[in-house]
């Protein structure tokens, strides 16, 4: 070991850790990758209790799984249901159905309420209460006494002889559809009656292992429920259907675009050398860099994303580019007149900045707050980076003077090179600047922006379709859209929860929304219990209410009227948010309620029926409402999209100018050429953006940041070398363009919107910059005699850089 | 081995007796496609030593429904169809239950057919049916199979002849419902002509 090869020894030092650490990562912790799409979306930073709001929705849904089970007839539709538990029945250690709520009976629930049934009274009876006069509440009271079967009735007449409290119970019963019928749920579109079957799931809805084993099974009980009558229709809504939609698409598309990469690289090196060790090299170079990203982003974030690993499968493309062009120059060199050592010494400041600038692109997509992406980009940037290394520490020590041959491929560089235009003044030149000058222009004046939440998920069609289905039929609350209310005290939630629901009132009316979820709807706030026991004390059970008149009516004494009021007002005990929560019945608003949040209490204002349409109207009913504050998670998120798409836009366009500042000490006059063809390439994508009606969106924004990183090591490469005769640099850039369009270009096959606008971003820019490039570098000394000043100090800079070096 | 025949021929016996009535009430009772008449109803109420009394008219249409207006004290209408239940008070809609909402809707609509029809075989579907049938005579009880529908509705004993006579519900609450029919008649002239136009 000699000083020249310690740094070689100490870089498989370094790499045996990665491997160890490799090793433990996927064998010893079974190293599975996330799959949560929620994974992606930005985090609310500002505010803990928005960000608890939403996290209490999404946990309510995470762990279930619901079914629906239909046919025409409800005889039918048991059957189908009876068989499609009958397969999930021996998986219970997966999910189980939730069988008690059907089962429960209504008595169980309705005992809770009984004890507070003076104070519970529906917003219409209490307007009645306030409006109508003695007659009305007489004829109603006998009307339900005459009549045999009076509507919902919770005990006996006398208990409810105004059916006050039955009203109340039919209105938090028209909440959800959902009814129990023969120890089912049921719910009905009017044409099919459907067998609501909800599951808790016992593993994690994220784990791909319980994803691999759900997925098949109910796919199994599927096929059973539809075996007796194929008309019978199984829909299924649940996060662990997506996640495990997501994760089976994002392994395929990494194994494609790994695989794909990995085969087109392995085949463009032997055609460039003819031979197994460059190959070899190269596998190593992007092992090392991909063991390094992985190991790295373990222990920066403690879980790697699914869809990194599909970005991270792009990254083969760009991590071989070190190890290409310092192959390619081993192949160009004078064997005798530099070693491998002496070779990599003259190579490092162009491997430098082309690595500085590489990373910028990627670092910049970190400045995004969406997490997903931050991961994406310190894992691309990592790979990077231990790949640039490994080329640094190992590859003077593994390449001989003598490793590489030529090939027949580097002589077709070399001729097409000769051939390629570049750029003058002349006629022809200036007209094919005046046609891309045209297309520029009107390509980008058709661009439009798109800045949809759907760009980062896009699920199969027929999950879509069923989730519309499910909450169609059981008229579920929307998941991102509600209010968050707070307050001082619990009271105060309850009471800015009513005041709320007064606005919404009007809305539903209207029909713009179907109703409302509320704590309050079950626990009135305890001045609006105080209002409701006043009111029927004064306007009903008073002296000379309707009770009395009542009592005359059907003959009743003065005792019974004593009695039945006495026992009226026994039942006026106000009921509290934590006698409720603790009772079975609460189980469907549990989920809505945020208890004790920093500063106060806070609660969940639901709603169902919500419309693209009702949005602005909803947002201006909770305005100006003290405590009340309106959130929807999609526009805001669209709106980060949006927000983003314009920073990242000047991000990229200042970056230009940092990158151009960078390289200017080392190309001083000559640094446009380097960068402009990237400029140029980037402008060219918007025009086709624009022309084949794309939305420019953030993605797309974000793939021009990291085309600038790719697109300048191009110039950087070819201005290292400028004479036309001097293939090696050339021969380095195509290689490294083909494998950088391979790679993009399959990742431009994702199905991830977001991952394809990536891709075709990277893959029409990478093309560009690669046609522009030779267009743009320095025409060689022998064509062109004026420049000579110019080239003669760029000559000197080099000479100086590679003595630092 | 002897003694296994023995109990389970015991068992079957009683399993004749059991089964008997249902078959053979069956067969005594009409089942004309149109049923009217007149009703008396006493409601005897918890804490209230007076029965409460209203008398009306009903009527059972065959695949249609039930109607059970009230006359005395208390003009009410209650309309029974396979789709809602509607109570008119007067003119008024005062309450209109759709059973595409509420399931519930068409149980209590096929009960109370079955009650006034006395349809026992549809209503063994839902309640355990006890009782006993002479020559021209029954009376039966029933009982809810779903304990949260027992406790809902109660017990209900039926007795009757040729047609239903008599219907008692006793709730579980302690409210009790005496109802008996009377003047009972059948076919196309049974219904009046403004009965017929609220169906």
């Amino acid at each position: 070991m000699n000083q020249r090869t310690l740094p070689a020894w100490l870089w498989a030092a370094v790499v045996c850790l990665l491997l160890a650490h490799n090793v433990y990562l996927w064998i010893g912790q079974r190293l599975a990758p996330d799959s949560d799409i929620l994974a992606l979306l930005p985090v609310e930073e500002r505010d803990p209790v928005l960000q608890k709001a939403f996290s209490k929705m999404v946990e309510s849904a995470e762990q279930r799984l619901i079914v629906l089970v239909g046919a025409d007839n409800w005889v039918e539709a048991g059957r189908a249901a009876d068989n499609y538990l009958a397969v999930l029945a021996p998986h219970k250690n997966l999910l189980q159905a939730d069988e008690q709520i059907a089962q429960q009976p209504q008595q169980d629930w309705l005992a809770l309420f009984q004890q507070h049934r003076l104070v519970l009274v529906t917003p219409g009876d209490e307007a009645a209460l306030r409006s109508q006069a003695q007659p009305y509440w007489v004829d109603t009271a006998l009307a339900k006494l005459y009549s045999p079967f009076g509507g919902v009735k919770p005990g006996a007449w006398g208990d409810d002889p105004f059916g006050l409290f039955g009203e109340w119970i039919q209105a938090r019963m028209r909440e959800t559809p959902v009814r129990p019928r023969d120890g089912r749920l049921f719910v009905s579109d009017g044409k099919r009656q459907y067998v609501v079957l909800p599951f808790s799931l016992h593993v994690s809805a994220f784990s791909m292992a319980a994803q691999e084993a759900l997925v098949p099974l109910l796919e199994q009980a599927r096929q059973a429920a539809r075996q007796s009558d194929p008309q019978v229709e199984v829909a299924a809504a649940g996060v662990i259907l997506y996640a495990a939609a997501a994760g089976a698409q994002a392994k395929w598309e990494v194994s494609i675009i790994g695989i794909g990469s990995l085969l087109g690289i392995v085949s463009l090196i032997w055609l460039t050398f003819y031979s197994l060790k460059p190959i070899v090299l190269i596998m190593v170079s992007i092992g090392v860099g991909c063991l390094g990203a992985l190991s790295m982003c373990w222990l920066l974030f403690e879980r790697i994303h699914l869809l990194t690993l599909v970005f991270g499968a792009s990254l083969i493309g760009g991590a071989q580019d070190y190890g290409t062009y310092f192959l390619c120059h081993r192949l160009g060199t004078d064997r005798q007149s530099l070693d491998s050592y002496q070779l990599l010494r003259r190579l490092l400041p162009a491997l430098a900045l082309a690595l500085v600038t590489t990373v910028i692109g990627y670092l910049a997509l970190a400045l995004t707050p969406f997490p997903g992406l931050r991961q994406m980009a310190v894992f691309s940037a990592l790979g990077l980076i231990f790949a640039w290394l490994t080329v640094v520490f190992w590859f003077p020590a593994l390449v001989s003077r003598d490793a590489v041959k030529s090939a027949p491929l580097v002589r077709w560089c070399f001729a097409s090179l000769q051939r390629w235009p570049s750029l003058r003044l002349t006629r022809s030149t200036l007209s094919a600047a005046g046609l891309l000058i045209a297309f520029i222009v009107f390509g980008g004046s058709r661009l439009t922006v798109q800045d949809d939440i759907r760009l980062l998920q896009n699920p199969p069609r027929q999950l879509i379709d069923e989730q519309i289905k499910l909450s169609r039929l059981l008229d579920a609350p929307a998941p991102a859209q509600f209010y968050v209310v707070r307050g001082e005290t619990a009271e105060a939630v309850l009471q800015r929860e009513e005041a709320l629901k007064q606005r919404l009132e009007p809305l539903i009316e209207k029909k713009i929304i179907s109703g409302y979820q509320a704590m309050s709807n079950w626990v009135p706030s305890l001045r609006t219990q105080e209002t409701h026991r006043q009111l029927i004390e004064q306007r009903l059970l008073n002296n000379d209410g309707a009770l009395a008149v009542l009592a005359a009516r059907i003959g009743a004494d003065g005792s019974w009227m004593t009695a039945t009021r006495d026992r009226l007002m026994a039942s006026a005990e106000k009921l509290t948010p934590d006698d409720f929560l603790k009772a079975s019945a609460s189980q469907l608003v549990r989920h809505l309620w945020l208890g004790q949040v920093e500063g106060g209490h806070a609660s969940i204002v639901g709603l169902r029926g919500v419309s693209a349409a009702s949005l602005p109207l909803l947002r201006q009913a909770g305005g100006a409402l003290e405590g009340v504050q309106w959130v929807d998670k999609v526009g805001e998120i669209s709106s980060v999209l949006a927000r983003y798409r314009q920073y990242m836009g000047w991000v990229v366009a200042l970056s230009y100018f940092a990158v151009y500042g960078l390289l200017y000490p080392r190309y001083r006059g000559a640094t446009w050429r380097v960068v402009a063809p990237t400029a140029l390439a980037s402008v060219v994508t918007l025009a086709l953006l624009g022309l084949s009606g794309q939305g420019l969106q953030l993605f797309h924004v974000l793939a021009l940041m990291l085309l600038l990183g790719v697109g300048v090591d191009y110039g950087i490469f070819l201005h290292e070398h400028p004479s036309r005769s001097d293939p090696v640099a050339w021969l380095a850039v195509v290689l490294s363009a083909l494998s950088t369009l391979l790679s993009f270009g399959l990742l431009g096959l994702s199905k991830t919107p977001a991952l394809q606008a990536f891709g075709v971003t990277m893959l029409v820019g990478t093309g560009s910059v690669w046609f522009l490039t030779p267009c743009f570098a320095r025409v060689s000394l022998e064509r062109r005699s004026g420049d000579q000043g110019e080239e003669q100090k760029f000559h000197r800079e080099e000479a100086r850089q590679t003595k630092i070096f | 081995m002897k003694a296994l025949w023995a109990g389970s021929l015991i068992l079957a016996a009683l399993a004749l007796v059991a089964a008997a009535p249902v078959a053979k009430i069956q067969s005594m009772l009409a089942k004309p496609k149109i049923l009217c008449g007149r009703f008396e109803q006493s409601k005897q109420l918890v804490g209230l030593k007076k029965p409460v009394n209203s008398n009306g008219r009903f009527c059972v249409v065959a695949d249609k429904g039930v109607l059970w207006r009230t006359l005395r004290p208390f003009p009410n209408t209650l309309k029974l169809t396979r789709d809602e239940i509607v109570q008119l008070r007067g003119e008024r809609v005062a309450l209109r239950l759709d059973a595409k909402q509420e399931p519930v809707v068409r149980m209590i609509n096929s009960v109370l057919f079955a009650l006034l029809a006395g349809d026992l075989e549809q209503l063994e579907k839902l309640f355990e049916i006890d009782g006993v049938a002479q020559d021209k005579s029954w009376s039966v009880t029933l009982k809810a199979r779903e304990p949260g529908l027992a406790k809902a509705i109660g017990s209900i004993a039926l007795d009757g002849g040729v047609y239903v006579k008599n219907i008692v519900i006793s709730e579980a609450s302690g409210d009790r419902t005496d109802i008996v029919f009377s003047a009972i008649q059948t076919g196309d002239g049974a219904m009046s002509a403004d009965e017929a136009a609220l169906f």
